[in-house]
């Protein structure tokens, strides 16, 4: 259970939640989400940037039975639920989250036959054709190469940079917040630290949040007495 | 053949109709069953209804106040009850620490099996129609039964048209539909009432080979030859429908049960839907 979060995410932020597993960072997503409702305090969404429709979700993944038969065009297509466009627009806002992601002319391939990295960007893809002003993801690298899971974080990168939205990602990797995020949550037995990158992945707070020494550096991520990542 | 088919027309023409009434319906709900992975359950509730027809014949038979329970109406009501029940049961598992939906199914199917033949092991007369359910006979279906499945088919799809969208995405990524604003809870608790009414309802016409039958195999068939889940939504009542008729007329011009012949022609339909998929690649 979460219990001392004081956390602000603003437009054009790119924002990491990281922590040791079960410290909280899945259930703060799912109350950006309105899955979870708090206990206590208040959680409240500028409904500019987080209102259903302005908000794209990236599972972590999704497990779509292998069996039934779906294309790509009716896979992201299903991103558009509770949102009113004629069939025209709805065209336009799969062409361009296809070519967002490096998809584009892939709309008759079958869902089943993507790769795992074209699978994820399909998922990044079905968040997109809706539009967002706020993207959030959960675990979005797990399961994929390092090629794969830097050329989705580039990806990101950008959609924040050029198209001004707002990043959230649940990772458990360290190595891609030191190097993507512009803000940190670092959860720590359900409290937590956040800010921008530069103050909140210090040796203390690192040290705080995962019972140990972890150093990051130019080198990459090592913990104490162990080589970088 | 046709002539042969059509001059019983006046004889049986509520049985036929009321059969491709529930060939329409169940196979549209099947789309989302098939989708879910969760063909199981159609069968589970099937069972279901047919033990709930068992337990209103036993009770009807204990005490006269209850009369009404062995009426046409009052067996319809207890299938409805009982589907309901099962699916409703079968939809709470799977979550963190309860059992999985599997072991509720498997249990809901053997535990209405057994009981529909014991609770009427000592009634003859209502053997014989747990008998006739599970062996399916179109025969008894009246001018309201086919006006009942006239009016549910038009509004499934109607509902299938208008929510298209989000019910294929509550049903092949619950997760993501929730993430969207789709309160997943109440479109589980939808979904299973709408699936219970119909079995239910089903079952009670037409018996389980039939009810399950249309339930399942026609959007098999349509996840075979598909290329999308949204075609399985026509693509299923199409097949679901087109075997009951040419069913329906083989079994007349061969008097063979119409039921039975509906689903070996739905079988066959699949093994060749499974032999194109293969094909296709």
């Amino acid at each position: 259970m979460l219990h001392d979060v004081e956390l602000e995410v603003g437009e054009r932020e790119f924002w990491f939640l990281l922590g040791p597993n079960g410290s909280g960072k899945t259930t703060l997503l799912r109350g950006l989400l309105r899955e979870l409702r708090p206990l206590a305090g208040e959680l409240s969404f500028d409904p500019e940037l987080a209102a259903f429709a302005r908000i794209g979700f990236v599972p972590q993944r999704c497990d779509l039975n292998p069996a039934l038969p779906t294309t790509l065009r009716e896979f992201v297509g299903l991103g558009l639920v509770g949102i009113r466009s004629s069939r025209d627009e709805e065209g336009a806002r799969l062409r361009d989250a296809l070519d967002q992601v490096g998809l584009r002319g892939f709309e008759e391939r079958d869902h089943g036959s993507l790769s795992g990295g074209q699978h994820q960007r399909a998922l990044l893809a079905r968040a997109l054709i809706r539009r967002p002003r706020t993207l959030l993801f959960d675990e979005p690298t797990s399961g994929l190469d390092l090629t794969a899971e830097h050329a989705l974080l580039r990806l990101l990168e950008r959609l924040q940079r050029e198209e001004g939205l707002t990043v959230v990602v649940v990772t458990h990797d360290l190595s891609l917040a030191a190097r993507y995020a512009t803000h940190v949550a670092a959860f720590h037995q359900g409290s937590v630290t956040a800010g921008t990158r530069d103050v909140v992945l210090t040796d203390e707070i690192l040290r705080r949040v995962y019972g140990m020494g972890v150093r990051i550096d130019a080198a990459g991520v090592s913990i104490d007495g162990e080589g970088g990542k | 053949m046709i002539e042969s088919f059509l001059a019983s027309w006046d004889l049986f023409h509520n049985a036929y109709l009321a059969g491709w009434g529930i060939a329409l319906l169940l196979s549209l709900l099947g789309v989302w069953v098939v989708a879910r992975d969760q063909i199981f359950i159609g069968a589970a509730v099937a069972q279901a209804s047919t033990f709930g027809v068992a337990v209103a014949l036993w009770l009807a038979g204990l005490s006269g106040g209850l009369a009404f329970l062995e009426t046409h109406p009052g067996r319809s009501f207890a299938a409805i009850l009982f589907g309901l029940l099962a699916t409703l049961l079968t939809a709470r598992g799977g979550g963190e620490g309860r059992e999985s939906h599997e072991a509720i199914t498997g249990w809901v199917f053997l535990v209405s099996g057994a009981g529909a033949t014991l609770i009427l092991a000592r009634s003859p007369h209502g053997l014989e129609e747990i008998k006739r359910l599970l062996t399916s006979s179109l025969i008894g279906a009246g001018p309201a039964d086919v006006w009942q499945f006239a009016v549910f088919s038009a509004l499934a799809v109607a509902a299938a048209a208008a929510l298209r969208r989000p019910l294929l995405l509550y049903a092949i990524d619950p997760e993501m539909a929730g993430a969207v604003g789709m309160r997943i809870r109440r479109w589980g608790i939808g979904v299973a009432l709408v699936l219970g009414v119909s079995i239910g309802l089903a079952i009670h016409v037409a018996g389980t080979l039939y009810t399950f039958g249309c339930l399942v195999l026609p959007a098999l068939v349509a996840r075979s030859l598909a290329r999308e889940v949204g075609q399985m939504l026509w693509l299923a009542p199409l097949v679901g429908v087109s075997a009951s008729v040419v069913g329906f007329v083989l079994a007349n011009e061969y008097d063979f049960p119409p039921a039975q012949v509906t689903v070996v022609l739905l079988c066959a339909a699949l093994t060749g839907g499974w032999a194109y998929r293969r094909w296709r690649g």
